[in-house]
């Protein structure tokens, strides 16, 4: 028997008001994967993550969540949705609003206070159980609002922009919080524009911008598509002259040493043997990992990357 | 068509969410015992001799000396009147028929007060309880026989005195000559015009006496002949319901059914409004808490919106429980110790098809304003997004309840037929026009077309509340698709 792939899109179009949103993306979530869904604002994640769930109708396409219908009664309970724009009920406390969700998702009464209390406890919240939301910290009530979402242990998550607004010790927990999900061989999909948490935590990348998919492979496919950086100094007058054939762009440091972008065709290891032919005296040698922001930049243009930064500015503020 | 898909557990988790999230408020219980506590206040009040207004002095300065005992004694007889009135109506409501006869000939013959011992030695301490009234206004002598020096007491420069107490004068009926007789009334609280228009009446009253005797006639032969004159029964030839040896003559017990019908569909109006409006404030209130999207990725719409109108039916069914059993408790009271005939009245009010088609048009009703309301609320963003969306509801509404008069001066008018037809107004007036019994067939198709119209408004309500809570679209995204989709003019 073969299982059911838990999403798959097929050339998916959805307009407002006649501004497009999303544009002809297809793609299809293997169970057990965690994906990193990116790109910066306005690029069509909400958008794509919320016809996923039936919440909104595509004008185009289909779509597929457990083989059938988004909205259909066979999914209801397997998944776990954490929106972006989130928030609790400002009187429950925080052991009724995720007992309140688990429930809704079809467990028990008992049971789920019983495993709203055990999450509670186990994410450090056991002073938050009987306190009502209004007067818990953001911090607090935004890991409530997540445990709300997951509580029920569903099949697949669904998490739309879930570093947004947390403190660098909470980002740190949530990462935690993912690694443990995914161990348990749940299948994860996680909108977000800080591509840091993506690179750390997914081995699948699809990138998202101006409403289409740019791109759509493992994170080691992202990032060899970064341009390839590295910086080297000597003392010698020849440095810049000797690496012309091997870079895109050399820009002098204050510090004397050179920024490289290297050639498609070049590597680091050529760079050094030629230095070491041409007996240069190397002051620094240092090749710079790829990173997945510098591959989306790469993949978008520039166009996009003032945007993105824009857009990782207001996360990281 | 496709019917909405729902499941009955999540939409009862909805149900149950809402109706604790308001039970669990010190408001709704302050709420819901608000008429045990004014009862309480009111028991105490009697016992304090509470007065919700001081009692005001006034006087007569009569210059003439021919009218101020006259005015006095109409007052007290005034008085008089009023508090045997009231025991009468105390008698009716609270004795035993045989005993409220005797007691109404009782009062008639000796007055208010042996009402008053005898009520006391029926009914121990109701006598104490169910006192007369004491007038809040009371004439005192003149303190000066100068009008300059009774303004000074009526700016209370200076203090009258009565019954050896200082007290403020309130006002002074003035009477003098001036080429005849003329009255002023003087008072800084000249809105209360109490004694204003005694003086009136005497004085009308007066010119009558004139009148009469200029032809030799006098005030005890025009109250005899009133009292002779020809009375006008009312009958109603359509009325089949006659008690043997009875006439088709209309009594109390025909009119109650009507009354009583208006208050069913006042309280219906009522519930209509208050459910539909907690609902349009519980939508908005998930809309501000931003838990709506992640709540339907495990919900469905439908299941929201029954889920809320079941919650807030519930609720408003515990919060209106104490006026249902106070109105049921005292209904049963009346039939079984009031007046006869408006007990047959209310016997008859309460029929099985009344009680049926209430129960339906408050459903339907509640379904059909609490999804409409539940539509707004979604669209809404703020409070007051929500009072400019729903004043055009309320106006509707208020219009509405103009049908209740109508069904008791006139059940036969087009216009109320025309609006037991109309899904806005239907519910109301539905039920007013019970008693003059239409057809069934009318209020079964009219119950009907409510039915089909309350599914359409949720279909309707559903399609607004996934526009406006998930394509982020507000007031302004309504108005912006009324300039695309209506006026065709671009939007930002």
């Amino acid at each position: 028997m073969t299982i059911a792939s838990p999403l798959s899109i097929h050339n998916v179009s959805k307009a407002f008001a006649g501004k497009v949103a999303v544009e002809d993306v297809s793609f299809t979530v293997q169970p057990g994967e965690i994906i990193g869904f990116l790109g910066p604002n306005g690029a069509g994640k909400t958008t794509t993550l919320r016809m996923a769930l039936g919440l909104i109708k595509p004008d185009s396409g289909e779509i597929k969540l457990f083989g059938g219908a988004p909205g259909a009664e066979s999914s209801f309970g397997r998944i776990g949705f954490l929106p972006e724009e989130r928030g609790l009920y400002k009187k429950q406390t925080a052991r009724e609003s995720i007992a309140h969700m688990a429930r809704l998702n079809g467990m028990k009464g008992k049971e789920a206070f019983k495993i709203a209390d055990e999450m509670l406890d186990k994410y450090g919240l056991s002073e938050a159980k009987r306190k009502k939301n209004k007067d818990m910290s953001k911090g607090m009530a935004q890991k409530v609002q997540l445990l709300a979402a997951i509580a029920h242990d569903p099949e697949f998550y669904i998490l739309d922009e879930p570093f947004s607004g947390l403190d660098p010790v909470n980002q740190q927990v949530l990462e935690a919080m993912v690694r443990e999900i995914a161990e348990r061989g749940r299948t994860i999909i996680f909108s977000t524009h800080v591509m840091e948490h993506a690179e750390r935590l997914c081995d699948r990348i699809i990138l998202m911008a101006g409403g289409r998919k740019v791109f759509d492979g493992s994170t080691d496919d992202a990032l060899s598509k970064a341009p390839r950086r590295m910086v080297i100094g000597s003392d010698d007058d020849r440095l810049t002259e000797l690496m012309s054939p091997f870079a895109t762009s050399i820009i002098p440091r204050e510090d004397g040493a050179l920024n490289l972008i290297l050639k498609d065709k070049a590597n680091s290891q050529e760079v050094l043997e030629r230095c070491v032919f041409e007996k240069i005296n190397l002051t620094r040698f240092e090749p710079k990992p790829p990173t997945l922001h510098e591959a989306f930049v790469a993949m978008v243009g520039e166009d996009m990357r003032a945007e993105m930064e824009i857009a990782n500015m207001e996360v990281r503020a | 068509m496709r019917l909405p898909a729902i499941n009955m557990r999540r939409t009862y988790l909805i149900a149950r969410r809402d109706y604790l999230g308001y039970v669990k408020t010190w408001g709704f219980w302050l709420s819901f015992f608000m008429p045990f506590i004014f009862g309480i206040l009111g028991f105490f009040a009697s016992s304090w001799d509470f007065k919700v207004s001081p009692t005001r002095y006034e006087t007569v300065l009569d210059e003439t000396g021919l009218h101020k005992a006259a005015i006095i004694q109409l007052d007290a007889d005034n008085k008089r009147e009023i508090a045997e009135e009231v025991m009468s109506t105390l008698g009716k409501t609270l004795l035993p028929e045989t005993q409220a006869k005797e007691f109404e000939m009782l009062v008639a013959e000796k007055g208010a007060q042996a009402g008053q011992d005898y009520l006391e030695a029926k009914i121990p301490g109701a006598g104490e309880r169910l006192k007369i009234p004491d007038s809040n206004m009371i004439f005192i002598e003149p303190p000066s026989n100068d009008l300059d020096e009774l303004k000074a007491y009526m700016r209370e420069d200076k203090m009258a005195t009565y019954q050896g107490e200082e007290v403020k004068l309130n006002g002074v009926i003035h009477i003098y000559e001036d080429e005849g007789i003329k009255a002023d009334y003087w008072s800084p609280n000249f809105n209360n015009p109490e004694a204003e228009r005694l003086a009136k009446g005497y004085f009308r009253s007066l010119a009558m006496d004139g009148y009469l005797a200029g032809g030799n006639l006098s005030r005890e032969g025009l109250d005899a002949a009133r009292k002779g004159a020809v009375t006008i029964n009312t009958f109603d030839p359509t009325k089949t319901n006659v008690k043997e040896g009875g006439s088709q003559k209309v009594t109390m017990t025909d009119r109650v059914p009507f009354i009583a019908a208006a208050i069913l569909s006042g309280m219906l109006w009522l519930t209509v409004f208050s459910g539909a409006y907690m609902l349009l404030t519980s939508m908005l209130e998930e809309k501000m808490n931003k838990l709506l999207e992640m709540m339907l990725a495990s919900t469905r719409f439908t299941e929201i919106i029954f889920g809320k109108l079941l919650g807030v039916a519930a609720l408003t069914i515990t919060a209106m429980l104490p006026y249902i059993i106070i109105g049921i408790g005292a209904v049963i009271g009346f039939i079984l110790f009031g007046d006869p005939e408006i007990a047959e009245g209310l016997k008859n009010t309460f029929t099985l098809k009344m009680i049926v088609f209430f129960i339906i048009f408050l459903i339907l009703g509640y379904i059909f304003y609490g999804a409409f309301f539940i539509a707004l609320g979604s669209v809404a963003e703020s409070m007051q997004d929500a009072q400019t969306l729903t004043t055009p509801i309320m106006l509707v509404l208020t219009a509405c309840i103009m049908v209740v008069p109508l069904g008791m001066n006139s059940p036969d008018s087009p216009i109320l037929t025309f609006a037991s037809w109309f899904p806005l107004s239907a519910p109301f007036a539905a039920i007013v026009r019970l008693p003059s019994d239409p057809p069934l067939w009318e209020l079964c198709l009219s119950a009907l077309f409510l039915g089909i119209l309350s599914i359409g408004v949720i279909i309707l309500a559903e399609r607004i509340f996934r526009f406006g809570v998930l394509s982020g679209a507000g007031v302004k995204g309504v108005t912006d698709w009324f300039k695309r989709k209506i006026l065709r003019r671009k939007t930002n």
